[in-house]
């Protein structure tokens, strides 16, 4: 068997909370950072601030999300974070995923790409999910364009959900199915 | 002005914990209301249990708008209905209603509640868009909401999995202006 996490040009690797607090610190520095991770108006937080911000959300929903760093393979540098949240264990099993390439200058060269192939693994071969879902906004063309590749299908668009520089823009939501995923990746 | 809280068949009321919790106990015993109105597994609570988490809820209410739902008739109390403000930032809010006693569905009293919140969601909390889910099975629920104004706006395939069948969640939204505009109010 091959080694879960993995990937082509990252692995994911143990979230902590006070090296990535650290590292947001600097890269929230950049209101787009957030912008495109967040529907919320963006903030400033403190290293210290992020550090208990990480650790409660670990401790409190630790059980059905799963938090992983996102790690250059070749020189182990750190580029981000991504976590794959169980909201249905009973019915769907259903998920939600969430991630963030930290650097304006690691955005596009595929990093987040391929820390996505290797979460919806994780969440296939590894829980068993049935579904993973995510969202997603409307300026952001280039988170866009990699779920598509990975396998994700366009299942929603809330129209005008986020107003942003006096204009609307929609959330768009969507999803991918253990049996889509199992046709691409073994099929 | 109007009254914000009275149409012609239900007006919006706020109850003590004891008569919510009374009218819930009863209302969950039959799981086909919980069913459609919700996602979790059903169950039965006990009085004391759901007075408890009436009570544990309202103390943590500044983004929510909760209301009960009685008759104008004979002034029964039939259900619920209440926005959720997720985001101030995006003036954005989600909506949730359930008819708890049965004799009073496919009657136009859901719908009127609807219609209630609606106006106060769009002319008293002065929102920009507010939207709902409902599972795929609750035809009557659907048509109620496309009666309202309410637009779908997204399908989340296998969402859910009840009795063996998995089955969509649906999701639909309203705007502000396509609210206003069959009021013959201005923007």
């Amino acid at each position: 068997m091959k080694d879960l996490f993995k990937g082509e040009l990252v692995r994911l690797s143990a979230f902590d909370p006070e090296e990535l607090a650290k590292a947001y610190t600097g890269w929230t520095r950049d209101s787009e950072l957030t912008r495109l991770f967040d529907a919320g108006a963006s903030a400033l937080h403190s290293a210290k601030a992020g550090k208990d911000f990480f650790e409660k959300m670990v401790k409190e929903d630790g059980s059905a999300n799963h938090f992983f760093s996102i790690r250059k393979l070749d020189d182990n540098r750190l580029l981000g974070d991504i976590n794959l949240d169980v909201i249905n264990q009973w019915g769907s099993r259903d998920s939600f995923v969430g991630l963030g390439i930290g650097d304006r200058n690691d955005w596009g060269k595929g990093y987040g790409t391929d820390a996505m192939k290797i979460i919806l693994r994780f969440a296939f071969a590894e829980l068993n999910l049935r579904r993973v879902s995510l969202s997603v906004f409307e300026y952001n063309p280039r988170a866009i364009r990699s779920y598509e590749k990975v396998g994700f299908q366009h299942e929603g668009r809330q129209r005008g959900a986020l107003l942003r520089d006096g204009k609307r823009w929609d959330m768009l939501y969507m999803g991918i199915l253990a049996e889509d995923w199992k046709e691409q990746n073994h099929g | 002005m109007k009254d914000l809280y009275r149409g012609t068949l239900v007006r919006l009321s706020d109850e003590s914990p004891e008569v919510l919790a009374k009218a819930f106990a009863k209302w969950n015993q039959d799981s086909e209301q919980h069913r459609l109105a919700d996602d979790d597994p059903a169950q039965l609570w006990s009085e004391k249990k759901l007075k408890e988490f009436i009570e544990k809820r309202a103390e943590n209410n500044s983004k929510s708008f909760r209301f009960s739902i009685r008759t104008l008739e004979d002034d029964k109390l039939i259900g619920g209905v209440g926005l959720w403000v997720a985001s101030w930032t995006h003036s954005e809010a989600w909506m949730g209603i359930s008819i708890g006693d049965h004799d009073y569905w496919g009657r136009g009293y859901g719908t009127e509640a609807v219609r209630l919140i609606l106006q106060y969601g769009f002319l008293e909390l002065n929102l920009r868009r507010i939207s709902l889910g409902l599972h795929a099975y609750n035809e009557r629920a659907l048509k109620s909401y496309e009666k309202t104004g309410f637009k779908m706006e997204g399908r989340m395939r296998g969402e859910g999995w009840r009795d063996g069948v998995h089955y969509d969640s649906l999701w639909m939204g309203i705007l502000r202006e396509e609210w206003l505009e069959p009021q013959g109010t201005q923007p």
